[in-house]
């Protein structure tokens, strides 16, 4: 069975597709927020990466730090084999459940 | 003018205390860049400090939620305990429970201690638990309460110290959450000094 992913979870995955090689932990909080069009808590955003790390579909690396950061760090994601396995699961998914409907959904109310 | 511009500095200690050392560095630069080049320019100095101090508490309200969770669950199991099933001396059951609570909050100090290694970690982590469980006992103790209001349970509840005491009790456990918290957090940064030594 396919591992089932959360919402957000998607988002993130899915803003560290977008960024491609520029998805460091600001990037990806501004992508999902923009997606998602809504205020999204920064711990929320790190919570979720972690978690991704941990379950392999990402992995992460240190860069450089830039002046407007004080010179700290930047912490850069990528995708990795399994997490994009993942994401493809989880839009086959969505697409069986969908399949057949014409969106929008009309009169069935 | 931003680009220069700090947030509060006792919030990024709050921030700090709850992320590891690898994180701790990117968590904390992602935030400062986004409070300088898109907050701060948008909001102005004092709502973007509110909005970094959300944030910061943010951090605190995901590590501390699971721990309180657990107090607040032992808190209302000793209270319906003593209310349907009252012993005859207290004593016993009095030492179980506080020390189980008080385990709770060491606990959480060492485990968020040992992991950030920040000192500050564990009388935040110790504060936040016994706040973010006093509204869960108070309100676990008041559903008790609308559950079972018969004579024999009313007569126990005053027997255990009444009703009074366990509306307050959640409030007086913040300073020794503040105790207990930084007693574990102390221990736990030692070990994480230990082990990175």
């Amino acid at each position: 069975m396919a591992e089932l992913l959360g919402f957000f979870e998607q988002a993130v995955l899915l803003a560290i597709v977008r960024l491609g090689e520029g998805a460091y932990g600001r990037a990806i909080l501004n992508e999902v927020q923009e997606r998602m069009e809504r205020d999204v808590a920064a711990g929320a955003v790190h919570a979720t990466l972690v978690r991704l790390e941990r379950k392999s579909l990402i992995t992460s690396t240190l860069g450089p730090g830039t002046p407007v950061r004080g010179g700290r760090a930047r912490r850069f994601y990528r995708l990795q084999p399994k997490g994009l396995r993942v994401l493809n699961d989880a839009r086959a998914a969505v697409d069986n459940l969908w399949h057949g409907l014409k969106w929008p959904l009309k009169g069935y109310a | 003018m931003s680009a220069n511009a700090t947030p509060p500095g006792w919030a990024e200690v709050l921030l700090r205390a709850f992320l590891t050392p690898g994180d701790s560095e990117s968590v904390s630069g992602d935030l400062l860049e986004q409070y300088r080049e898109s907050v701060r320019p948008a909001r102005g100095r004092r709502r973007a400090d509110i909005w970094y101090v959300t944030q910061a508490l943010g951090f605190v309200w995901r590590n501390a939620r699971l721990w309180a969770a657990l107090f607040a669950v032992a808190f209302i199991a000793r209270t319906a305990l003593d209310w349907l099933v009252p012993p005859a001396d207290f004593h016993a059951r009095a030492t179980v429970s506080t020390v189980l609570g008080a385990g709770i909050v060491l606990l959480a100090g060492f485990w968020t201690a040992s992991r950030s290694g920040s000192l500050a970690a564990g009388p935040v982590i110790g504060v936040a638990t016994a706040v973010l469980a006093a509204p869960m006992e108070v309100m676990g103790a008041l559903t008790l309460l609308a559950g079972w209001h018969d004579p024999i349970t009313m007569a126990a509840i005053r027997g255990s110290g009444g009703l009074e005491e366990v509306l307050a009790l959640p409030v007086l456990m913040v300073l020794p959450g503040l105790v207990l918290g930084t007693i574990g957090g102390s221990l736990g940064a030692a070990v994480k000094r230990l082990r990175s030594a």
